[in-house]
């Protein structure tokens, strides 16, 4: 304890030297933008940042690259808040709520409670990161990809607790983005499914250009079309577009959420492969479940929001520890860190806490004020982003589409990603006006490949035989989780009517 | 019959995927004793979608009244909607055509007018400026290889790129 204390002082100095104290700024800097930008997502500048992390030292590398992640997790809230435009796909719940938040005329709180939330998680998972990274390792080099597709069975069931309206709908829509996830060569037979002749399909399709389709060219339509009268509720005018810190008791009124969303996100960020997009998901149905008054989540509910934007950023501290303790990267992230690991000849695992004490726990200290320091970050970013809805809307909405068509086109170069975006874009709108849910769309494209690959993988380990799914303990639990998750809104609906029906009866 | 209209919808999902259904099973493949194929897990994913149509149409059939979902949809202003849509789908269509500094130009000119931007000169100079920092941001500091246009476009766009010493 006292030698892991000594430790963190002399992280604490080393992290405040100028050198390693200007990488966490630049990173957070960094990562906040790239995260709030549609298709321009917190891994790519992960990876861009790569190449100079070979002028400086491990520490510097690994704080630039760590601040980047915590900033970049949390970027992508303010642009889903101030303009239902979520960075990357973690960022579609906090979405949900905030831009409603927003439309209410609450976007200053909306903003404040995201950049709190993000801080709290983000903090307090770099503490449990500090402290419990050893055991919670042990535990998670247990799990196989039979517990990975439980895991990924939990974030796919928990669409029918985010399908807002109609639960058929939202499993049309989830099916139907699990069914484009096939498109394209498969893996263990190496054969191309579903192109139809179409070269570009081969390569399958890219759940960024779906993502900026559906979301930011389907809003821009829905807004374009809709007469002034019938657009609903405004996003908040410019001058109420800042972010206001909760006050502390505001915070305390919602420590069931954000200490459930700690919970979810360092746990889902510490299992390989799943991340903050499945953490963020799966938080945001965990606190549907649990809220006294599920109907109201999509209309701008705090709770909803702090559990997956805690969830977010506490996956991060999450997803550091196989890294950091087994050498296995949680997260795409993490992979590019390790090879910044590997770059500077320092092997990330066991033996690093006994090789290079001093570099990991500066850079624990380094991920803790990295959090500490984005609720200042936070707050400006907030504020700069909020100056876009000063301006005009034709130009807004001109350029929004403009950025769209670079985001698709920077995936790979090639004007098939645009045509792919610019077509969700219209399916977007129409989704919307025929009140087809959309994040189960996005949830089935992006963990559908994930639960495909894990069942296939679990099939071949164990001869074909599904019932290893429930002998595993941990796999069972999770799975028994899911089918509540399905089960209970059913239930509920049922009980419900009864009451109903002997109120009306008495 | 607005749920049999409510359930065209469904429906035409529904037959898509018993197409893709069929298709999936002749996808070429020699299947490995033992092993699952390749069109196993879209089949299985295609079942669930068709199931979720038929529960739709279901709920469409059984929903008295127009359902917590018909809720009256905002009006549409037609003119609007088709022009957007035009234009967003012309954009990677002319792109490769023309260039994208040419395009870019052109669609924030349209678009920006289609959204209700009528005085010409601020569209003009928000077009022109707005394409030039584009290119400046994503073809001379990011190196995105953006479209240059084919034939004389392509030597248009080349010369443009000189002018604003981004080449």
């Amino acid at each position: 304890m006292w030698e892991t204390l000594g430790y963190l002082a002399a992280g604490l100095a080393a992290s405040l030297q100028p050198l390693n104290f200007l990488m966490i700024l630049t990173g957070l800097a960094i990562g906040i933008v790239a995260g709030a930008l549609p298709g321009i997502t917190m891994l790519n500048s992960i990876v861009l940042v790569l190449p100079f992390t070979y002028l400086m030292g491990i520490v510097p590398s690994l704080l630039l690259m760590t601040s980047i992640y915590i900033g970049g997790v949390f970027g992508g809230s303010i642009t889903g808040i101030l303009f239902n435009i979520p960075g990357d796909p973690m960022n579609v719940p906090t979405t949900w709520e905030g831009y409603q938040l927003n439309k209410k005329g609450q976007v200053r709180l909306a903003l404040g409670m995201a950049i709190m939330a993000s801080a709290i998680g983000g903090f307090l998972s770099a503490l449990i990161l500090t402290f419990a990274s050893p055991p919670f390792a042990r535990v998670a080099l247990t799990f196989s990809t039979v517990e990975y597709f439980a895991v990924v069975v939990l974030g796919l069931a928990s669409v029918v607790v985010i399908g807002q309206v109609s639960i058929a709908g939202a499993l049309m829509s989830l099916f139907a983005g699990m069914f484009l996830g096939t498109v394209g060569t498969e893996a263990q037979y190496g054969i191309t499914r579903f192109a139809f002749g179409i070269k570009f399909l081969d390569t399958g399709i890219d759940f960024v250009t779906v993502l900026i389709g559906l979301f930011a060219i389907g809003e821009v339509l829905d807004q374009l079309s809709a007469s002034k009268d019938a657009a609903g509720g405004d996003p908040a005018t410019p001058s109420t577009a800042r972010a206001q810190l909760p006050s502390p008791r505001q915070l305390w009124a919602l420590r069931g959420s954000i200490l459930r969303g700690l919970g979810t996100g360092v746990v889902i960020g510490a299992i390989p492969g799943t991340g903050a997009t499945v953490a963020s998901f799966v938080s945001y149905g965990l606190e549907k479940q649990v809220s006294k008054h599920p109907e109201r989540f999509g209309t701008g509910v705090l709770e909803g929001l702090t559990a997956s934007e805690t969830s977010v950023n506490a996956s991060t501290g999450g997803a550091m520890i196989p890294l950091l303790t087994l050498g296995i990267p949680g997260s795409g992230a993490t992979a590019v860190m390790m090879g910044a690991f590997l770059l500077h000849g320092v092997q990330p695992g066991p033996l690093l806490f006994a090789k290079n004490p001093h570099e990991v726990y500066t850079i624990f200290v380094g991920m803790l004020l990295a959090n500490l320091i984005m609720i200042v970050m936070g707050l400006i970013a907030a504020r700069c982003f909020a100056q876009l809805m000063k301006v005009p809307e034709p130009i807004l909405a001109a350029f929004i589409i403009a950025f769209c068509f670079l985001g698709a086109y920077a995936l790979r170069n090639d004007m098939s990603d645009v045509w792919v975006t610019m077509l969700f874009g219209v399916l977007g709108f129409f989704m919307r006006r025929y009140n087809l849910p959309i994040p189960p769309l996005i949830l089935g494209i992006i963990l559908g490949p994930l639960a495909e690959q894990y069942f296939l993988t679990s099939m071949v380990s164990h001869g074909n035989d599904v019932t290893v799914f429930l002998t595993r303990p941990v796999s069972a639990a999770v799975l028994l989780t899911s089918a509540g998750l399905l089960v209970w809104p059913a239930l509920r609906w049922r009980f419900g009517r009864r009451r109903a029906y002997e109120v009306k009866k008495a | 019959m607005r749920a049999a209209r409510r359930s065209i919808g469904p429906a035409l999902i529904l037959l898509a995927g018993a197409g893709l259904f069929v298709a999936a099973g002749r996808l070429p493949v020699v299947p490995v004793p033992g092993q699952l194929g390749p069109d196993f897990w879209p089949r299985l994913v295609l079942v669930g979608l068709m199931t979720a149509c038929v529960l739709k149409i279901l709920e469409v059939a059984r929903a008295k009244g127009p359902g917590p979902e018909a809720t009256a949809p905002a009006p549409v202003s037609r003119p609007k909607l088709v022009g957007g849509m035009a234009l967003v789908l012309s954009y990677p269509a002319l792109a490769p055509l023309l260039g994208f500094p040419l395009t870019n130009f052109f669609f924030l000119l349209a678009f920006m007018r289609l959204v209700g931007m009528r005085r010409p000169l601020p569209l003009l100079l928000t077009g022109l400026l707005g394409t030039v920092a584009l290119l400046y941001v994503f073809v001379k500091v990011v190196y995105l290889p953006l479209p240059k246009g084919a034939g004389v476009m392509e030597d248009f766009t080349i010369f443009l790129y000189r002018l604003l010493r981004i080449f």
